[in-house]
């Protein structure tokens, strides 16, 4: 019965086939359900951490199993493509979606947003954002990503009465389909360049080409236009940083998510940015993973080098004159994104090393940002929302355990030993120096600094300022939903940080495995 | 013989009770029981610290898991604190009393084995094996006395704090307990990767102690402080990285450990006289190591974020960073960038020990002259006398460490207790400035007599500490072969620094206490308190203990400094010779000495056998079922 299962065509889907079908269980349940007391939240919270984190084991099983042995591996690809690669992504995705479906279910209810579709929006972006994850072919790779982007649109837009959540949400759509257009012209004129839709393919035939522009072969009987391909791929890579939010195509991040409610702005800045960055790490790879176009005079390397740069050091700049917490958060997801593509860079050099600490590091950032806006939620209440710095004052005394846990994430997304996020930073930056990238590294090294200045601000006002009087203060809100996402975070920020190994191990596994 | 060694066993409990009985009779019960309780732990590290003759063929035992002990201990009590209710305030005191207790006998252990060059209580296991990460601590002659420094001044630290703060003791505590596990194990830590996470855990601590409990501009001192330190740290990290890479592109195994790391040669040609110093890994790694360091101490012109940390600091974090937290910069230069990069060290020393002298010996005496403030004061003395352990380690010669090593100690002890005399006031007055007193003495005589016995000490009058570790750096500093022709004109530098230090401290001792008594909030101070003179008793006695027995503390650590410095001379002659190619290579064994290396060969011999050992008992589990 088992074996029939694992040989048959089902079985590589079987993380999406689990969160799709809960999703639309949930969506039932929601119309179908007679409540007697509480908002839709009650039951459907803890109905989308199950079935998202259903979606985690799933990954973790076919592991265990192992994708490379399953028969039916192939009857997808290359749609989509099942490799230990993937399933890392979509155990991080799930898991990064199931926080923000705990925190929701405490969050909507308080704000009095407690619509029961916020779920399943929030169900089918994860899915959108695992086949994104593991698509192999330009074409599901857009249908992957539309499917994310518009689960994420109107989650952006929940908040119907509050003109920043919909300025928020008018703005992410806009300029998210305008990246999508990017994308789709880039892929159109990858096709028109190379005959292909597939990244495999595309990878082969630019290598094809350039061999044969190395061996001398006349220009007229090389017909390939390498002119529509460069367009094309930096197009694809505009496309791409606009998904990731690199500097300079950053403009919608702070906006979006501050107008956002919370839980949004976390499946946002965790999901759909490690989505995001899987489907950097294909494209780059595999479509242009030729000598050509990973070196550093012909090819993607200097661009991205040059959006590291950027990204960290603006992201960062202006991430320290933040009056606003979430703000602050928001461009500090911004400048993660450029210590990563520092990595990204690294590709060139040490791929599998670089990828590894990719992904290790979208863990360990994973859990720590969605533990920090977590605690942000957790510190504020309905009409005394935690929202700058001076709410958040004397929340050490007025609530401990939620300032401790705050102190915790940001520790960790600062890069202090033993968290997550410190030994997320030493792989990327031992990716960077392994590679020879020297002058990248000492700019991530430096402006781990910068951001470890602001994120001081916060513990600073929670445990240093006492709130003036009279002003207003956040209020802690109570709710065992984002209590356990907190616990669970807080868990995994330490265990990763002082027992890395084992994910480490899952990481390198995952680079090394990638079709 | 039986009978002498009672009698000696029996001193510590005759101290007691002689101190207990001839307290007056007016004293506190708890007063008399804790003069009493220092008076028992001095007498008994007097006696540990004692050298007892080596009967010949006797080897000592080492209990491996002391140094975890030290390290989990104040760990795991913050830990355990965290779960402590806060309204239980004398609870947490008499919890965070114990756990500092505990370590502090437990660190008194390590004395008792003779300190024989290399590694002792040597501790290695596996953590993260796939990256070459190990747990390893072992203590030599040079990191025992600083161990045992932070476990004597962190409870007296902490004990001068519960007298003034009474808000958020439970945070204190904590933020007590953390630092000292991280400092401990900063000093102990022989793997880079754990180095490190000691090196930055000592942070939050120290930064919710200046910026919760300090004075009125405490967050800009908290937040400068983490910024400096941390823009040092995260440079040496990268660093770090770079060798471990360069280490196993050599060899093939991943290391971090620092016994592996100091047989990297990186590439790079030495910056001596008549050679072209050109940019190279070499250099850039020195500098990355040293900088972090030269923040930590904190030498000129990087030293800006040390008098803003101690004046706005309570005084027990004053007291912390200055006796402790500041010496894992001297250390860690010492342990690290003198043996990583023996070559470079002994380069730039003469530059380096200009700027010490030049910046942190002279212009911080005349800064600390300069100071209204008493606390800015003593602050500024401590950049200038961390100038003189510096110019300890530049120098390089053997007298020239031992006595940097011993003004570590000295400035631990003398300072701490300068900080804590600076609180007594601060307490009664609220205020530090110098213009406010003067002609105290007639009102608090005990106080003046221990201000002016500390200020002895920190002058370095013959007799106290400090005179032996400055008279110790000096004449090093003339018979240096590092510092080449300058090595006179700067002990010369270096003496004049003392006679400015007599001078700033003097007149400030002259401004407080003599002359007439003016202002009228000055004329109904009480004198210091029994709570007072207890905290403060230990360092006192300590000041005049190592001043006239210096050998207690010079003889274990000899060994291990004389080993040290052949082993840095040598490393300097091969970098010399070696340098000429330029490229990365490994150092050949025959620099260290092979008590550095013991711990490699059984250290590989140990993993082996743990992994043989896992692999049987899983090969028992397949079959037992």
């Amino acid at each position: 019965m088992m074996q029939a299962f694992f040989d048959s065509a089902f079985a590589p889907l079987l993380p999406l086939i689990v969160v799709a079908t809960g999703g639309l269980g949930l969506m039932l349940t929601e119309v179908f359900a007679q409540r007697r007391e509480g908002g839709p939240s009650s039951d459907l919270a803890l109905g989308g951490f199950v079935v998202l984190m259903a979606g985690a084991v799933a990954a973790l099983a076919l592991w265990l199993v192992g994708p490379e042995t399953l028969a039916g591996a192939e009857v997808a690809a290359p749609y989509l493509i099942v490799d230990k690669f993937t399933l890392f992504f979509q155990l991080v995705l799930c898991l990064g979606g199931a926080l923000s479906s705990l925190m929701a279910g405490g969050y909507l209810p308080e704000h009095h947003l407690d619509r029961g579709e916020f779920y399943p929006l929030l169900i089918f972006s994860t899915v959108g954002a695992m086949v994104l994850a593991s698509a192999g072919d330009l074409l599901s790779l857009f249908i992957g990503l539309e499917t994310m982007s518009l689960g994420v649109y109107a989650m952006v837009g929940f908040r119907r009465g509050s003109l920043r959540s919909t300025e928020g949400a008018v703005k992410y759509f806009l300029l998210g389909s305008f990246a999508a257009a990017l994308l789709l012209y880039g892929g159109a004129l990858i096709y028109g360049a190379t005959g292909k839709t597939d990244l495999e393919g595309i990878g082969a035939a630019v290598r094809a080409a350039a061999a044969a522009a190395s061996s001398g072969a006349p220009e007229a009987s090389n017909p390939f236009n390498w002119a529509m391909l460069l367009i094309a791929m930096v197009l694809v890579l505009a496309g791409l940083a606009f998904k990731v939010s690199a500097v300079p195509f950053h403009m919608w991040t702070p906006d979006a998510y501050e107008g956002a409610p919370t839980p949004t702005t976390t499946f946002m800045a965790v999901a759909v940015k490690s989505a995001a960055f899987a489907m950097m790490l294909r494209v780059l790879l595999q479509a242009f993973g030729d000598p050509a176009s990973m070196s550093w005079g012909s090819g993607w390397p200097p661009i991205v080098a040059l959006m590291a740069v950027l990204t960290m050091t603006v992201a960062n700049l202006i991430a320290g004159q933040q009056e606003s917490v979430k703000r602050m958060l928001a461009y500090s997801s911004i400048a993660h994104a450029g210590y990563v593509l520092v990595a990204v860079v690294a590709l060139m050099k040490e791929e599998s090393e670089a990828q590894a600490a990719i992904m290790y590091y979208l863990l360990a950032y994973t859990v720590s940002t969605a533990g920090a806006f977590g605690a942000l939620i957790l510190c504020g209440s309905r009409g005394k929302e935690a929202v700058s710095y001076e709410d958040l004052a004397g929340i050490g005394k007025r609530h401990p355990a939620a300032a401790l846990a705050f102190s915790l994430f940001l520790l960790s997304l600062a890069g202090v030993p033993p968290t997550a996020g410190f030994f997320g930073k030493l792989y990327l930056i031992k990716a960077g120096i392994s590679a020879g990238l020297y002058v990248l590294s000492v700019v991530l090294l430096l402006n781990s600094v910068i951001a470890a200045y602001y994120y001081l601000r916060v513990m600073v006002s929670m445990y240093m300022r006492e709130p003036a009087p009279g002003a207003p203060i956040a209020v802690p809100m109570r709710s065992g939903y984002v209590a356990a996402a907190l616990v669970i975070a807080a868990v995994l920020v330490v265990f990763l940080g002082v027992w890395p190994t084992q994910s480490l191990e899952l990481a390198i596994d995952a680079a090394l495995a990638r079709h | 013989m039986n009978a002498l060694a009672g009698i000696i066993g029996a001193w510590p409990a005759v101290a007691a009770a002689v101190v207990a009985g001839l307290l007056p009779r007016e004293a506190h019960p708890r007063h008399r029981f804790g003069f009493a309780a220092v008076a028992f732990f001095l007498v008994m590290s007097v006696i540990w610290l004692w050298p007892e003759p080596v009967v010949a063929g006797e080897v000592s035992e080492e209990w491996p898991y002391l140094l975890d002990l030290l390290i989990g201990l104040p760990l795991g009590g913050a830990v355990a604190a965290l779960f402590l209710p806060r309204q239980l305030m004398g609870v947490m005191r008499g919890f965070t009393y114990l756990v500092f207790g505990l370590t502090f006998l437990a660190s008194l252990f390590l004395l008792a084995v003779p300190m024989t060059p290399g590694w002792h209580f040597e501790h290695i296991t596996p953590w993260i094996e796939s990256a070459g990460i190990r747990w390893h601590v072992a203590v030599d002659g040079i990191s025992l006395w600083l161990v045992v420094l932070t476990t004597f001044t962190t409870p007296i630290a902490a004990f001068a704090s519960f007298g003034s703060i009474k808000t958020r003791v439970k945070e204190l505590c904590i933020a007590f307990l953390l630092l000292e596990a991280a400092m401990i194990g900063a000093f102990v830590a022989l793997d880079m990767f754990l180095f490190y996470v000691f090196w930055e855990l000592m942070l939050p601590p120290m930064f919710i102690l200046i910026g919760v409990w300090g004075g009125a501009d405490k967050i800009k001192a908290a937040i400068k402080f983490f910024v400096f330190t941390m823009t040092g740290s995260v440079l040496m990290l990268g660093a770090i990285v770079y060798m471990v890479l360069t280490h196993h592109d050599l060899t093939g195994v991943w290391s971090f450990d620092f016994v592996d790391l100091a047989q990297v040669i990186l590439p790079g040609i030495l910056p001596l006289p008549g050679q072209s110093a050109a940019w190279s890994a070499q250099v850039a790694c020195f500098w990355a190591f040293s900088l972090a360091f030269f923040i930590k101490v904190p030498m000129f012109p990087v030293h800006t974020w040390l008098p803003d940390a101690h004046v706005q600091a309570p005084t027990g974090g004053s007291v912390v960073l200055a006796a402790v937290m500041l010496k894992l910069g001297t250390y860690a230069y010492m342990r690290f960038s003198m043996t990583f990069f023996p070559g470079m060290a002994a380069s730039y020393a003469p530059t380096l020990a200009g700027v010490a002298i030049m910046g942190g010996i002279l212009y911080g005496a005349l800064c600390a002259w300069k100071q209204g403030d008493v606390k800015r004061l003593v602050a500024y003395s401590s950049v200038a006398h961390l100038g003189f352990v510096m110019l300890g380690l530049f120098g390089a010669t053997q007298g020239g460490m031992e006595g940097a090593i011993l003004q570590m100690v000295n400035h631990g002890i003398a300072t701490g207790a300068l900080f804590m005399l600076v609180g007594v006031i601060y307490d009664r007055r609220h205020t530090r400035e110098l213009s406010e007193f003067g002609g105290l003495a007639k009102v608090m005589p005990v106080y003046a007599t221990l201000f002016v016995i500390v200020t002895m000490a920190s002058i370095g009058v013959p007799g106290t500490n400090g005179f032996v570790g400055e008279f110790m750096i000096i004449a090093g500093t003339y018979f240096s072969d590092h510092l080449n022709v300058f090595s006179g004109l700067q002990a010369a530098g270096a003496a004049f620094g003392v006679i400015l230090a007599a001078v700033y401290m003097l007149s400030a001792v002259q401004k407080m206490f003599f002359g007439p008594l003016t202002n009228p909030k000055n004329k109904r101070l009480t004198d210091i308190s029994p709570r007072e003179a207890l905290a403060l008793s230990p360092l006192v006695i300590f000041i005049f203990v190592i001043g006239l027995f210096p050998n207690l503390l010079l003889d274990p650590m000899r060994p291990a400094v004389s080993t040290f410095y052949k082993q840095f001379n040598r490393g300097f002659e091969q970098m010399k010779t070696s340098q000429r190619e330029g490229a990365a290579q490994l150092m050949p064994a025959t620099v260290f000495d092979p008590s550095f290396l013991a711990g490699a060969p059984r250290r590989e011999a140990e993993v082996e056998q743990e992994r043989q050992a896992a692999a049987d008992a899983d090969a028992a589990g397949v079959e037992t079922p």
